[in-house]
């Protein structure tokens, strides 16, 4: 043969087949091989033949191996040993266990964090054939308008043009009050198309399964809330009161569903159908094209392919607005829904989007602190070795072969791993509340198959992984020199100190990480943000019930809340009171966009105040004033800006000028502001209009967006000494201010906390990780420091007797460990630096990492390394040498 | 039938080695079921197929000799047995039995 199929799989074929069978199914195979060679496609004969040789691997070719039998025994046999060796020496035994455990039990933690995190959405049959589509304006290089939102019509147009297309369903979570009379409640009702349910794999389980939504009376529950609003009785046919606009609307429960799965983008408890959307849309927002809404997936057949339908898709659009936008402008595009939860370069949707390096980081956490558990128990079993090497020569001299001795270790070490795994798992379940209280990672352990496949997994990767070195050292020793009683080679004393070195590394590592990320979050949480939020409470207002234009909503919500803040202000512990369109903690404050006088595109975030609202949050003015309570003139044409407004509007002297477009309303800037970091610490401060009136505003803008809504809530500062007074003041002057409607209040503390909740549970979970791994790693040197004593207690004993001091003594044993420490604390510190430089990089304020992190957790894991050796030497220090002199 | 049932792939593998006479090795049986029923199969399932036939006595089979191709090893040749034979009588006849007992058209949907 020219060309011969790759060497290892024929031998392999050759080692396992039966000799009978050999010589045809090789020459068949052979010929198989030529004819793709013959065909020119080397590869794919190289790929079939390995693949025909592992299918042929099957009962009736294999040969009969000699010798099974005798193995079978000795494995059992093994076993039993193993077993004997664990109850001898039970210290041993539980550094060992405990330490791989530990790591087994973190491994399962993290690991199901980041696996729950890489299987949002995957649970749907059809996920990999559902897209999302997104709308990209781009008018200039700052001037883009990116959204995951798309207009309504974009359903029909791509149903209606492409054969590719399957289905094209919309959702679009609404925020209405729901119930009758006393009993209503703010619940989200989503919005969405009838073949939604054949779309996605949420399980309708009771009433019409097949289309529960076709009339646009309908409307379908999630059985917590079928529980929720009519308790054991059957939901279906029920009637649900939603208001609408300004009509209560009765809606038939048709079905029922699963509650969605935390692992999922799309969440929703109750949806009604879209057939719904001409009775509370009008035309225009039906057709129009720069209005975006709801959320449009499409489905596309089993053979489609999505690149057809989005270049088609531009076509299609381009058709329709040919007129308006110019080529380039207006772009379409397709995100898999798997994509959507770890894919930050696409704008958040419905859902918020994780961070798929903090998921990568976790995941490789989890695996360094399993693999720190394996080397933990490599080096401990390597140090025993000395102790076994007796066992081992007897063995040797009575016949027993390398290969028997090996499997004979390595028994041991599967054994442990084994039951490393049970205490593990078992562990992980019981401290599973905790650590999703701890951390809020709401994972669950819900036991799966695949589940038994991972662990069976994981007892052979451990056991095989941490055992194999110390199976061959001892199964390599010269008989004649463990007999004769001699020590071991200076090449395995270097390994094992290699060891050490790494696993002190990676414990130094994750302690200086930890300190970093917990400093990092205590600055950003810490950091002077321009304004005082502490035991500042924001109660969202509520329009008149009545009021159905936008400027009317607001002030009629103004109004009410001006009749609240008279009731509040009688008590002696609420103060400040203001009120404001949006309150710190979110990242929704309203955006405009306008074109200035000079025919630049200009963006600006805006606020909607009355004039207490800057004392309650103690806002600075850097120039110029505040708000006057009671000016008249303020309320209607005064305006003030923040400094990166000056800024960016180029306003040399801001003070009594006004804001660069003559389309505004009648007005003038009367002071300027601090940069108060008004968002998250994520993001610089960004430019910020603030008026009394919105109308100024409103009438010269072209852009608007709501990222929360500007309905104004109520603000003030609360000095009483129980934050539930908070909630008895309310809810006496609630209801008769707001009767009907829901009181709904939050500390602002507690909003900015929110802000950083990805990279507190982030800090958090590296923080178990850490802790986890000191532990391993602690019991990994208290079990060396306790071989090593045991091998010197005669050297101790003459040492004292010659008259050396217990620190000295100490010292000769601390030393090695003090180098290696050392030296683990020296590879530590550049992967800290560089990983921790990428993390900070999120942030726009971020400290610097200093030395003095560095410092302090080099003396953190010295003093416990000093802590765990001590603990031990000390006492052998201490001991009469009479004692141990004695010993033989 | 009673006794020997065999399955679908079988009866088309045992169909192969009656059609192809002497000359019936695994790759050769590949490529006749692969021309008239048009199924590429994998060459190592014809091999487990072969394997279980033989048990059974269905066929039998004989080391041709040395060839140049395929780097010297010599064909396993296959030839049917006289049970074998007599199987694909009975499947054939019950089939046959079967099928003269349907009315000459069909009539569904009516």
């Amino acid at each position: 043969m020219s060309k011969h199929p790759p060497r290892w799989a024929d031998r392999f074929l050759e080692w396992y087949c039966h000799p009978d069978l050999l010589e045809d199914i090789q020459g068949d195979l052979y010929e198989m091989y030529e004819r793709k060679i013959a065909l020119k496609r080397p590869l794919l004969a190289n790929m079939l033949f390995i693949w025909y040789v592992f299918r042929s691997f099957r009962p009736g070719a294999i040969k009969k191996f000699q010798g099974n039998k005798n193995s079978i025994t000795m494995t059992g046999n093994n076993f039993k040993i193993a077993f004997r060796v664990m109850l001898r020496d039970k210290f041993n035994t539980f550094l060992n266990l405990g330490g791989l455990a530990i790591g087994v039990a973190c491994f399962i933690l993290l690991g199901f964090f980041a696996k729950r995190e890489l299987s949002f959405d995957r649970f749907h049959a059809k996920s990999d054939k559902i897209y999302r589509v997104w709308l990209k304006e781009v008018y200039a290089e700052d001037k883009i308008f990116f959204n995951s939102t798309t207009p309504i019509r974009f359903e029909n147009l791509l149903e209606e043009h492409f054969g590719e297309v399957e289905t094209a369903v919309q959702l679009l979570p609404q925020n209405y009050l729901v119930g009758r009379g006393d009993d209503r409640d703010n619940e989200v009702v989503t919005i969405v198309s009838p073949e939604f349910f054949e779309v996605f794999d949420f399980q309708l389980t009771k009433g019409n399964s097949s289309q529960p939504l076709t009339s646009p009376g309908a409307m379908v529950i999630s059985e917590s809330h079928a529980v929720k609003y009519f308790g054991s009785d059957d939901p279906i046919g029920r009637v649900i009161p939603v208001e609408i606009g300004d009509e209560i609307r009765d809606f038939n429960v048709t079905a029922v569903f699963e509650d969605i799965r935390t692992e999922s983008s799309i969440q929703f408890n109750m949806a009604i159908s879209n057939v719904i959307y001409p009775e509370i849309f009008s035309q225009g927002t039906m057709e129009a094209w720069f209005s975006i809404a709801p959320e449009t997936y499409v489905l596309i057949g089993e053979s489609s392919n999505i690149s057809t339908v989005e270049a088609g898709m531009q076509e299609v659009v381009m058709g329709y607005l040919s007129e308006e936008v110019e080529e380039g402008v207006y772009n379409i595009g397709f995100q898999p829904l798997t994509d959507i939860h770890l894919n930050a370069d696409i704008p958040a949707g419905i859902a918020p989007v994780g961070n798929r390096d903090y998921v990568y980081i976790l995941g490789a956490i989890a695996i360094l602190v399993l693999v720190i558990a394996c080397v933990n128990y490599t080096t401990l079993s390597i140090g025993q070795s000395l102790k076994r090497s007796g066992e081992v020569g007897i063995r040797k001299v009575m016949g027993a072969l390398k290969g028997s001795l090996v499997n004979q270790y390595l028994s041991e070490s599967l054994l442990t791993a084994l039951f490393a795994l049970i205490v593990g798992v078992g562990a992980s379940y019981l401290l599973l509340p905790i650590f999703n209280d701890l951390t809020q990672a709401n994972i669950s352990l819900q036991f799966e198959t695949w589940h038994i496949g991972l662990y069976a997994g994981l007892i052979i990767i451990m056991g095989i992984a941490s055992g194999i070195y110390p199976a061959f050292i001892l199964s390599r020793l010269n008989v004649t020199a463990i007999l004769r009683g001699s020590g071991q080679s200076k090449r395995n004393h270097f390994i094992r100190k290699g060891m050490v070195v790494f696993q002190f590394m990676i414990t130094v590592f994750l302690i200086t990480s930890t300190l970093i990320m917990n400093n990092q979050l205590r600055y950003i949480q810490g950091k002077d943000v321009g304004y005082n939020y502490s035991a500042t409470v924001s109660v969202p207002l509520y329009p008149d019930p009545s009021a159905s234009r936008f400027l009317e909503r607001l002030k009629t919500a103004a109004d009410k809340g001006e009749l609240l803040k008279e009731k509040l202000s009688l008590y002696p512990e609420i103060s400040n009171i203001g009120k404001g369109s949006h309150v710190f903690g979110t990242s929704g404050w309203a955006r405009m966009a306008f074109t200035d006088d000079n025919d630049v595109f200009r963006r600006f975030r805006y606020l909607i105040v009355d004039a207490s609202y800057f004392s309650t949050f103690d806002i600075k003015m850097k120039a110029g004033r505040g708000f006057e309570d009671g000016s008249s003139l303020d309320e209607k044409q005064s305006v003030i800006i923040n400094q990166a407004a000056a800024d960016y509007f180029g306003l040399k002297s801001p003070v009594g000028s006004k804001l660069p477009s003559r389309e505004f309303g009648e007005h003038s800037i009367i002071g300027v502001t601090e940069n108060f970091n008004f968002t998250s610490l994520h993001n610089e401060v960004e430019p910020l209009v603030i008026s009394q009136d919105p109308m100024i505003i409103f009438s010269g803008v072209s852009d608007v967006g709501f990222g929360d809504s500007p309905v104004p809530k109520l603000v003030f500062r609360y000095e009483g000494s129980s934050l539930l007074g908070v909630r008895e003041i309310l809810d006496k002057e609630w209801e008769t201010t707001f009767p009907g409607e829901e009181l709904n209040f939050t500390f602002v503390e507690d909003d900015m906390q929110q802000q950083y909740a990805a990279e507190n549970r982030m800090s958090r979970l590296v923080t178990v990780a850490t802790i986890l791994s000191i532990i391993i790693a602690a019991l990994g040197l208290l079990g060396l420091t306790v071989l090593v004593i045991n091998s010197k207690v005669k050297e101790i004993g003459i040492r004292k007797v010659v008259g050396a001091s217990v620190f000295t003594i100490f010292w000769s044993l601390a030393r090695s460990f003090s180098t290696q420490l050392i030296i683990g604390i020296a590879l530590s510190i550049p992967i800290t630096w560089w990983l921790m430089t990428d993390w900070l990089s999120d942030f726009a304020y971020r400290i610097n990492i200093g030395v003095v992190t560095f410092i302090i957790s080099a003396i953190i894991s010295a003093v416990i390394a000093l802590l765990v050796i001590s603990f031990h030497t000390l006492r052998a220090a201490l001991v009469n040498p009479v004692k141990s002199l004695r010993v033989e | 039938m009673r006794g020997e049932h065999i399955g679908e792939l079988e009866e088309l593998v045992l169909l192969a080695v009656g059609s192809l006479l002497d000359k019936a090795y695994a790759v050769a049986i590949l490529d006749v079921i692969k021309q008239s029923t048009n199924r590429t199969l994998d060459v190592t399932a014809i091999h487990a197929v072969l394997r279980r036939l033989e048990k059974k006595g269905l066929v039998s089979s004989s080391m041709g000799g040395a060839t140049a191709e395929r780097g010297g090893r010599r064909k396993r040749y296959f030839t049917l047995s006289q049970s074998g034979r007599q199987v694909l009588d009975d499947v054939m006849s019950v089939r046959m039995a079967l099928y003269n007992k349907m009315p000459k058209l069909t009539f569904a949907g009516i």
